[in-house]
């Protein structure tokens, strides 16, 4: 990384970080939700977009997160801050029980496993009483958005920084190892197992903050939302529009889908759904490894670069 | 002891409807391995359809299935060969992006084209039951469990002693061999996701003289129809019947032992088991 | 999104500039409300987004409210949240703090009425809302919502003491409720009533909102035998619920249910099936209630029928009766001051044709229900605040009987 994209990024970070003193109330709760979009996309990065594992499910640790911070705050009266190791622990524990039967399974079988396993426990959540049930459980309020901008901005570059640190690790090459060919990984001695399970576990540990951070901030949360299905899916295009497998992509992602996405729901609400959708649908046809790549190669192949996505997948 | 009887008799009647909701699913994943997020949407859309052809024009829904599965397959011809088609080829990750894609458009447009009201498919004969000692049969869901099974059984015959299922499945096989042999891969596939469509608008028509229709309901639906293709497995045909009668009746015994609200917790908690321990289903080889 | 800002600001300023001022009228208050347009619950949605324009509309007609000497227009910004309860928090987020509107109209159901109170209490503007009753929405003691349906607890109360004196008596209740807070809320109050009134509770089953499926619980109703059957859900489950119940012949004595029976939607998506049923109402188009905009609730309703093309019921009277508690509040505080305003709501007392409207001590309205039965193609009222009103069809005949 040479001085001029280290000073960029600085930069970058440094007018992000000043935002709550210059934006508008929407533009701060707008940011927050792009941040913690961010944070999933990069967690989902990890097991992903680096080990070739699409989870479907990540989902499920962002849900326990929320529901470790609501309730440690609401029937123990616990701090925030322990409220977020709680939810941690419990994403960490659950990763490793039932990541590690899952991780046995190849391609889509391991993405509809962690769809499945994300539906019980919405369904389990939903009849527990400690967690109110159905209902769900109302936080104690704090307003203080600024304070809530800024912690998911730490969150994402410090999981920004875990996805750089990744790229130069013997853990992230065998991770990559894993995802190129696993059985040749395997064969030259990395312990799959163990890399798998772990980058689930750390993977799941970050949407786990993520649920925590949104849950004390919206101060509501119910297993519907708590453990929202279609963030899956957000998480996943967000990215893979940005660019699978790189450190920025993710994010690069996020934050445009979100901008988007924001502004027809202001200003056109009802077509916004179906923006997302229809984006989905395109990005996937158009240019499936990405905006990184796409923006790399259009200037050597101009608009070739779509038809050729297009002839090297069709049947 | 007449309350248990009475309770398996509605899971297996259940399950029959479940099995045709999974039908079309597990044809376009087993034989084309496409794995379609959007079926749900499908199944809602043949759920419109029926209701369209039964409140305008007066047609039963029953009778009225065959034109409801001819429009479907012409949609599911249409979407395979204008969109699917195009990527085939791509990582199976990408499919099911691109379906949840779908997904979330056709919901979208539903809502705009049908507005959020919910729908009832209601010919007189729906609300009548018949007895059968201390059992009491709702007729819809008798007629519908019938459709099921002759479906189900319709379609192993297919794939097993027809030319043109016998294409098929040789085309998902092995692409090149079947090009060899004449076979055009991309029209044969649009017929082939063509027939799952058509079974899960089939599916939607049943389902509406049972249930309400709103253009929401397809998510859920997505997520039962996997549960029973996976629980009950993708080689073999029947194996919809298998997991859509097994789901049908847990539930229906878990409402009745546990509680109603544990019902999703048993079928998915059944379906991660399935997963870990037996992937290929019930009626699939051991892993 | 600074951009387009910038823009606006721009249209506005030469629209101020250059808009001749009006003596008579000073500027719009506005009412910023986001309500579900579209998702699964639009169905009941829209009842709020005609109930508010159709009241702002009313009172605009009839010269507006008065502000010290100043007569104000009334305007309505709208969004459409999706069914999304995060969205709708952001929405209610910007109404307040970029739109800037003045006080706030609730969302319908209480899972959304929870989450954007918090939205109305944190920027210390007024909210009233119509569409949500779960008791916990008022138990966190926020200052600044309101709201004008009735508690979810006492949803069975007049319909247990019209229990009472049904004969042949009554001898074992079944209450089935979905999982969500009205209907936890519903079953939570209902069981005490229950108890003194002597009623044995033979089954007491919660189910998960939005099951499609209830011929378990139906099978065991009859295998019990009950007489009375309660169930507090929503529209889609309790149609769902009587089209089951008739295909398995479940046929108890009498059923009621919390929501359904006042809509005309769901009378007819059941035709003949919908005989028999009991509901209940804080609400009924009688012109006894009288109107100090509309005249009174009879004629409201006739109005509302025209314009609209279908029934108000209570939901739309209690969007109706939110924006004229505003009002009302507005013109005895003298003020748009929210805080001013909010003090001048808490003490509000005044008739509408949604009945008398008067907050009690955590913002909650309180109004009786009125039993109502679907007899033949009439609803009738059948069980008041003050005892009986008809005679109620009871008990219903076996299906195949009707």
């Amino acid at each position: 990384m040479n001085a001029v994209r280290i000073a960029v990024v600085l930069a970058a970070l440094a007018i992000l970080a000043a935002v709550p003193w210059f934006g508008s109330d929407v533009l701060i709760q707008f940011g927050i939700n792009a941040l913690l979009l961010a944070v999933l996309a990069q967690g989902w990065n990890i097991i992903g977009g680096y080990t070739g594992y699409p989870s479907f499910g990540n989902s499920v640790f962002y849900g326990l997160g929320s529901y470790g911070v609501a309730i440690a705050m609401v029937q123990w009266q616990w701090p925030f801050g322990a409220g977020l190791v709680f939810g941690v622990l419990l994403a960490a524990v659950f990763a490793v029980l039932l990541g590690i039967p899952v991780l046995r399974l190849k391609g889509h079988y391991f993405a509809i496993a962690t769809l499945a396993l994300a539906q019980v426990m919405a369904a389990i959540v939903s009849n527990v009483k400690l967690a109110g049930r159905n209902i769900g459980l109302v936080l104690p309020p704090l307003n203080n958005d600024r304070l809530f901008y800024e912690l998911s901005l730490g969150l994402l570059v410090l999981a920004t920084l875990t996805i750089f640190w990744l790229t130069r690790s013997r853990f992230g090459f065998g991770l990559i190892a894993i995802r190129e060919n696993e059985e040749g990984a395997a064969v030259m001695g990395v312990n799959t197992t163990l890399y798998k399970t772990l980058a689930f576990a750390l993977s799941g540990i970050f949407s786990a903050l993520a649920g925590g951070i949104h849950a004390y901030w919206v101060t509501f949360i119910d297993p519907e939302s708590a453990f929202d299905i279609s963030l899956n899916v957000k998480m996943i295009i967000m990215a893979v529009f940005g660019g699978p497998g790189t450190v920025l992509g993710p994010v690069v992602g996020a934050f445009s889908l979100s901008a988007i996405s924001e502004f027809l729901s202001s200003e056109i609400t009802s077509l916004a759904g179906l923006f997302f959708g229809v984006v989905v649908v395109a990005a996937v046809v158009l240019m499936p490894r990405g905006l990184a790549d796409m923006l790399r190669r259009i200037r050597r192949v101009g608009w070739r670069y779509f038809a050729e996505n297009i002839r090297t997948h069709r049947l | 002891m007449d309350l248990l009887a009475q309770i398996l008799i509605n899971g297996i009647l259940l399950g029959g409807l479940y099995a045709v909701m999974a039908l079309g699913l597990a044809l376009v994943w087993g034989v084309l391995n496409i794995v379609n997020l959007a079926h749900g949407a499908f199944i809602m859309l043949g759920a419109y359809v029926s209701w369209y052809l039964y409140t305008y024009a007066g047609v039963d829904p029953f009778l009225g299935l065959p034109i409801t599965a001819m429009v479907m397959f012409v949609i599911g011809y249409a979407v395979q060969r204008g969109l699917l088609n195009l990527i085939v080829r791509a990582p199976m990750f990408n499919t099911l992006l691109i379906t949840f894609g779908l997904e979330v458009v056709l919901t979208y447009l539903a809502q705009l084209a049908f507005s959020a009201d919910f729908r009832t498919i209601n010919p007189s004969y729906a609300g009548n039951s018949t007895q059968w000692g201390p059992i009491v049969l709702p007729v819809a869901r008798l007629l519908a469990f019938g459709v099921a099974i002759a479906l189900t059984v319709a379609m192993w015959l297919f794939l097993l002693h027809t030319r043109l299922g016998r294409a098929i499945r040789a085309t998902a096989q092995n692409l090149v061999a079947a090009r060899l042999y004449g076979v055009e891969p991309r029209h044969l596939y649009a017929v082939t996701f063509g027939i799952g469509i058509a079974l899960a608008g089939t599916a939607g028509g049943l389902y509406g003289t049972v249930s309400q229709i709103n253009p929401y309901i397809g998510a859920a639906l997505t997520a039962k129809s996997f549960a029973i293709s996976i629980i009950g497995g993708l080689d073999n045909p029947l194996g919809v019947i298998v997991g859509g009668l097994f789901l049908g009746i847990l539930e229906s015994l878990t409402s009745l032992y546990v509680g109603s609200t544990f019902a999703d917790v048993a079928s998915f908690g059944v379906l991660v088991l399935v997963l870990i321990v037996r992937p290929n289903g019930l009626l699939g080889k051991a892993a | 999104m600074l951009k387009i800002s910038g823009l606006t600001a721009l249209l506005f300023a030469a629209a101020a500039v250059t808009m001749p001022s009006n003596g008579a009228f000073a500027k719009d208050i506005v009412l910023g409300a986001s309500v579900q347009l579209t998702g699964p619950v639009a169905n009941t949605g829209r009842y709020y987004r005609d109930a508010y324009q159709f009241a702002i509309d009313k009172i605009n007609a009839s010269g507006g409210i008065k502000v010290g000497n100043e007569s104000h227009k009334l305007a309505l910004k709208l969004y459409d949240n999706q069914s999304d309860v995060n969205l709708s928090v952001r929405q209610y987020t910007q109404l307040v703090s970029q739109d800037k509107v003045d006080f706030l109209l609730g969302p319908f159901a209480s899972n959304f009425a929870l989450a954007d109170s918090a939205v109305s209490e944190k920027y210390r503007i007024p909210m009233v809302q119509g569409g949500g009753a779960s008791d916990q929405i008022f138990a966190r003691k926020f200052k600044f919502i309101f709201g004008t349906l009735a508690p979810a607890s006492n949803y069975f109360g007049s319909t247990i003491d019209m229990l009472k004196g049904l004969s042949p008596a009554p001898k074992s209740v079944a209450l089935l409720y979905a999982d969500d807070a009205f209907d936890v809320s519903v079953a939570d109050g209902t069981r005490p009533k229950l108890k003194q009134a002597g009623l044995a509770l033979a089954m007491d089953e919660r189910y998960s909102t939005n099951a499609t499926d209830f011929n378990s619980l139906l099978s065991q109703i009859r295998s019990k035998n009950i007489d009375v059957v309660l169930v507090a859900g929503h529209e889609t489950e309790i149609l769902n619920f009587v089209r089951q119940a008739k295909s398995l012949a479940v046929a108890p004595k009498m059923y009621s249910f919390t929501v359904g029976v006042p809509s005309e939607d769901f009378r007819k998506a059941l035709g003949k099936d919908a005989d028999y049923a009991f509901g209940m109402t804080a609400w009924l188009p009688s012109a006894k209630l009288k109107d100090r905009w509309f005249g009174d609730a009879g004629q409201f309703a006739v109005a509302y029928k025209a314009k609209f093309g279908y029934d108000p019921d209570y939901h739309a009277a209690s969007g109706v009766a939110d924006v004229e508690a505003l009002a009302q509040a507005v013109e005895n505080a003298g003020s748009i001051d929210p805080a001013k305003v909010r003090d001048a709501l808490a003490k509000v007392k005044f008739d509408s044709l949604y009945g008398t409207i008067a907050f009690n001590d955590n913002g909650q309205i309180d109004l009786p229900q009125t039993v109502i039965q679907v007899q033949g193609d009439k609803l009738t009222a059948i069980y008041g605040a003050n005892g009986k009103i008809a005679e109620p069809k009871y008990p219903m005949p076996a299906w195949n009987a009707r």
